[in-house]
């Protein structure tokens, strides 16, 4: 018997957690936790290492009955428990594993109530995880709306002044966004027939038999005319399931000839808003960005790291593998509208962040702009856009974190993020000053950085596609620009020029050794991607090329 | 039917004890007779009987009501405490009599095949619950509470009675088979129009009782006014025994005129979401925040009426298991805090009075979270599969609409669910370390790690439903 090894990249920090959670081993709830994680890293090795970059199929795959109900003469209900990898999927699990672990390594500033502190952070990381790895949608939307927990708590208990609206607003805004994924995942649920399941039902095949193409077609040619009784229909929650339109039963809301309308638009296209509108405020998208700058400010830097880091991905993440695949035709009607919309966020994400005093909103602010990158590569529909998109998830991922962990430095020091406050630190801290000028400089989009590789082939794909105006590469493009000002000016006042203290009684120190090794390790990282963008492009090429293969 | 003998004579035999036996040794007592009375329901599992001349039926589907409400009235029991030390104004055995012999009436309900029996089961309970509402007679909002759910609540009986009497006017029958044979041999257009009159008026009367709007005026202050003890009663075995009667009487006797009272039932549903949801967001005591969650509940419950699938009774035998764990557990929680806070603050049942429960009591703290995460429907809880199947009946109904309104309010829902967790763990306030008998760590664990449990694999029990 193999191992399960994605079952214990999610049981591990859980079983940590619960360790932390019963309080016994006080002391060392660092400890555990980031051994957890590294355990967990050795696992993603293991995994890497066997990893097939040739295919774009899901790789590692566990499969066990889960939830199984009933509806009496309209059929059951099936949920697996359905974990896998792929080229969009193993790269973010990856992300995610690194970052959690510098996250908890630094987490130093946090003193009171560790163990709980700790016990939350392997929480969200299991959940994290889980996002990454279900293949079900049910499973998928579970450990959704569950991450939502530990992030409310972690905000709001270890927060900063205004922690409770923060950490409220964070939760309803996301919560209202999982609301919306939830309907279009019943509507999905009620409307498709799982032709494999169903095959079982009505013993047709029998458990562990293969099930070709062929066979799936003649289960729904013969749900449709009607020569299997309803109450043998299965609905399952399987992606893939929902990726094939024949599924569809033709009596059903979802189904292209139905006749439900709802303000000009059908259910097919409602449905798709509403996912669009569910993952976007994760990523988030202008104009349901506001939680973002909020809860940044108010969370704890290592909380604002993963939250930056590998929580918004989530977002695209969910456009890349259920969105676009369920209702791929609706996609590319609004292709030009949500182009529009990642150019907006971009813009406005990047004049926010000029206006700016406070160090921590800049940054945030920036993260708004660099994910409308990503929905520019997306909408573009083109191979390249949608290889930048998954490459700038990454990159935005280290980089935003060691933007960050930066504020964080500063902070920690200050209790200060005011950049008025601050001039000529260049001359008291000087690696400071060095890694910041990298972390900046990588964010702004210089060549040799991984921002660059993102940026680039993002605003490639969205020239060159045939679905979206240029014009709102036109104006992405504008949004580096302004990048390259927010940053460089910010380095400018900070860090240049004469120093100037607000409080000369701030003892300014310059990093720690336990601080510099996290921080260059994120910009080596950013750095080695840069240069070798192939390292993200071989795990993705099979996987994009599959998905233009299946929508168009 | 041997657990409605077996309660009454257990009531009976209860009375009798309060003059014989120490207060403390009641409890344990009155468990164990609910106890017995809950294998005594299981034990008629798979088969069918008729009872009492034929007015009233057990089958699966009213054993599983029955063993909900009960395993209520035993979560009840066990976090009761024995009605405090107060030796000249409590009576315990009287409460725990009372307690079981309300249980009867809402066995009555979940059976019933007659509608007398209906009637009778929810008199019994109702004027018990009259009873242990006023029980606090020192308190002037209890007695204030107890006029009022009795003035109301007999109005409400009125009509049900009325539309009773409408109903066997124009069926010549007040069996449900009865009145299903007459109704299935006569013509739709020979019917007496006051046949619709009188399943609306039935329908208001049951309505009343499981407080949906607009006929939930009484519910927050009866629901403030009467001892906590009584309202986790109250919101949980009256609650799910209305909810059996009401399926029972409009989708299996009148799901035929569904088109009839159709409507109605849809307004007062989407009324009772709205104001359910809307007001308990105002609220600054944590007791009447639950109140009015108790009507959203009813809210939802209600769509899986309106949905009326065949699957619907398994739906809302869910939702009420997964609604009686969460409230007891938090109405529990909140009963112990407002006993210590009384005294120490003005208002021992607001919000307020939990700040900084987290600090000391770490137990109940998580599990009034975790009660709380279930009623606001948080995935991993009970409560998210209870509203998810819900949902799903109302798109197999292609019910769109309803739905929209419904999952709106849920996102309500959180807020002011959350109101009561950011005052346990992030609000800061002095709360010491409270002493809780070894009864209620139990039921509140068990209630606790069930919800859980339903809420990881809801498969265990709807396979059973």
């Amino acid at each position: 018997m193999t191992l399960p090894i994605l079952s214990l990249i999610i049981c591990i920090p859980l079983l940590a957690a619960l360790v932390l959670a019963s309080g016994k081993l006080k002391g060392y709830a660092q400890q555990i936790s980031l051994g957890a994680s590294l355990i967990q890293i050795g696992l993603l090795i293991k995994l890497a290492l066997g990893y097939q970059t040739s295919t774009a199929t899901f790789q590692w795959v566990e499969q066990h009955d889960w939830i199984h109900f009933s509806l009496g003469s309209l059929g059951q209900f099936v949920a697996k428990y359905h974990l896998g990898i792929d080229g969009l999927s193993f790269g973010l699990i990856i992300l995610t594993g690194i970052i959690s672990s510098i996250a908890i390594w630094n987490s130093d500033s946090i003193k009171e109530k560790t163990s709980s502190y700790f016990a939350l952070i392997m929480l969200l990381n299991a959940s994290l995880m889980g996002c990454f790895l279900a293949k079900d949608f049910l499973l998928f939307y579970l450990f959704f709306e569950f991450m939502l927990l530990p992030m409310y708590f972690l905000i709001g208990i270890w927060g900063g002044p205004r922690k409770e609206y923060a950490s409220i607003k964070f939760f309803i805004y996301t919560l209202a966004g999982s609301l919306f994924i939830l309907l279009a995942l019943l509507a999905l649920g009620t409307s498709y027939i799982d032709p494999y399941e169903t095959a079982l039902a009505i013993d047709f095949i029998q458990p562990g038999q293969a099930f070709s193409a062929e066979n799936a077609q003649m289960i729904q040619t013969a749900i449709a005319n009607g020569e299997i009784a309803s109450d043998k229909w299965v609905h399952s929650f399987d992606a893939a399931v929902f990726a094939d339109l024949k599924n569809c039963y033709y009596k059903s809301i979802l189904h292209p000839d139905s006749a439900w309308v709802l303000g000009n638009l059908s259910a097919r296209e409602w449905a798709f808003w509403l996912l669009f509108i569910g993952f976007g405020i994760k990523l988030p998208i202008v104009p349901f960005h506001t939680w973002l700058p909020d809860a940044h400010v108010e969370a704890p830097t290592p909380v604002s790291v993963l939250l930056a880091g590998v929580l918004l991905k989530i977002g695209a993440y969910g456009w890349l593998r259920f969105t676009l695949p369920f209702f791929p035709k609706e996609a590319l009607e609004f292709s030009n509208i949500l182009s529009g919309i990642g150019a907006i966020s971009i813009i406005y994400g990047a004049f926010n962040a000029l206006a700016m005093t406070d160090l921590k909103k800049l940054v945030a602010y920036s993260s708004i702009s660099h994910m409308g990158f990503v929905l520019l590569g997306i909408a573009s529909f083109t191979a390249e856009g949608w290889q930048g998109a998954i490459f700038q998830l990454i990159s935005h991922g280290v980089l935003s974190s060691l933007l960050f962990l930066l504020v964080g430095v500063i902070y920690d020091r200050t209790h200060d993020r005011s950049i008025q406050n601050y001039s000529g630190l260049a001359q008291i801290m000087p690696a400071y000053t060095f890694i910041t000028g990298l972390a900046f400089f990588a964010s702004l989009g210089l060549p040799g950085f991984s921002g660059f590789i993102g940026e680039f082939f993002s605003l490639m794909g969205s020239f060159n596609s045939q679905h979206s105006s240029a014009i709102w590469a036109i104006l992405g493009g504008l949004g580096i620009i302004l990048g390259a000002g927010y940053f460089l000016w910010t380095f400018q006042k900070m860090f240049l020029g004469k120093q100037y203290l607000k409080n000369s009684e701030w003892l300014l120190s310059d990093l720690t050794r336990k601080e510099k090794l996290s921080l260059y390790f994120l910009g080596i990282s950013s750095l080695l991607l840069g240069i070798f963008p192939s390292i993200i492009f071989n795990l993705t090429d099979n996987w994009v090329s599959h998905l233009i293969n299946q929508l168009f | 039917m041997t657990p409605v003998i077996a309660l009454s004579l257990f009531g009976i035999i209860n009375l009798f004890l309060g003059f014989t036996f120490k207060r403390q040794s009641l409890q344990v007592v009155t468990l164990l007779f609910i106890i017995c009375s809950m294998a005594l329901t299981a034990m008629d599992w798979n088969h069918e009987y008729l009872w009492f001349g034929d007015m009233m039926k057990t089958n699966n589907l009213s054993i599983n009501f029955s063993l909900i409400i009960q395993l209520a009235g035993l979560l009840v029991v066990a976090f009761s405490n024995g009605f405090g030390k107060d030796e000249v104004y409590t009576q315990p055995a009287e409460y725990y009599a009372i307690l079981l012999f309300s249980l009867v009436g809402a066995l009555l309900m979940v059976s019933f095949q007659n509608l007398i029996m209906l009637f009778v089961g929810l008199e019994i309970l109702s004027v018990a619950m009259y009873v242990l509402t006023g029980s606090d007679k020192r308190n002037l909002r209890s007695n204030e509470a107890a006029l009022k759910y009795f003035l109301m609540g007999s109005f409400a009986t009125g009509f049900l009675l009325f539309g009773i009497a409408l109903v066997y006017g124009s069926t010549r029958s007040l069996y449900i088979s009865g009145i299903l044979y007459n109704l299935s041999h006569t013509a739709p257009e020979s019917l007496p129009s006051f046949l619709y009159a009188g399943i609306i008026l039935m329908g208001i009367g049951l309505l009343f009782k499981i407080s949906a709007a607009p006929f939930h005026f009484w519910t927050p202050d009866v629901y403030e006014g009467a001892p906590t003890i009584f309202t986790m009663f109250m919101s949980t075995v009256v609650k799910t025994a209305g909810f059996a009667a009401i399926y029972h009487i409009l989708d299996v006797t009148f799901g035929g005129f569904q088109k009839n009272w159709i409507i109605t039932v849809y307004f007062i549903t989407i009324i009772t979401l709205i104001l359910g949801n809307i007001s308990a967001a105002y609220q600054q005591s944590a007791k009447r925040m639950l109140a009015f969650s108790s009507i959203s509940h009813a809210g939802y419950m209600l769509l899986t009426v309106c949905a009326n699938q065949p699957s619907t009774s398994s739906n809302i035998l869910y939702y009420s298991l997964a609604y009686t764990l969460a409230t007891a557990v938090s109405f529990a929680v909140l009963m112990v805090v407002a006993e210590y806070q009384t005294g120490r603050t003005e208002k021992p049942e607001n919000f307020d009075a939990l700040n900084g429960l987290a600090k000391n009591n770490p137990s109940l703290a998580f599990a009034f979270t975790v009660a709380l995460l279930s009623l606001a429907g948080i995935p991993l809880t009970a409560g998210f599969w209870g509203k998810f199947f819900v949902f799903t009946d109302m798109f197999n109904k292609n019910l769109t609409y309803p739905i929209i309104i419904a999952v709106l309010m849920s996102a309500v829902g959180i807020y002011y669910y959350f109101k009561g967790i950011i005052s346990v763990y992030f609000n800061s306030g002095e709360i010491e370390k409270i002493e809780t008998s070894f009864l209620f760590k139990i039921a509140l664990w068990s209630a606790c790690i069930g919800t859980l449990v339903l809420g990881i694999y809801p498969t265990l029990l709807k396979s059973i439903f």
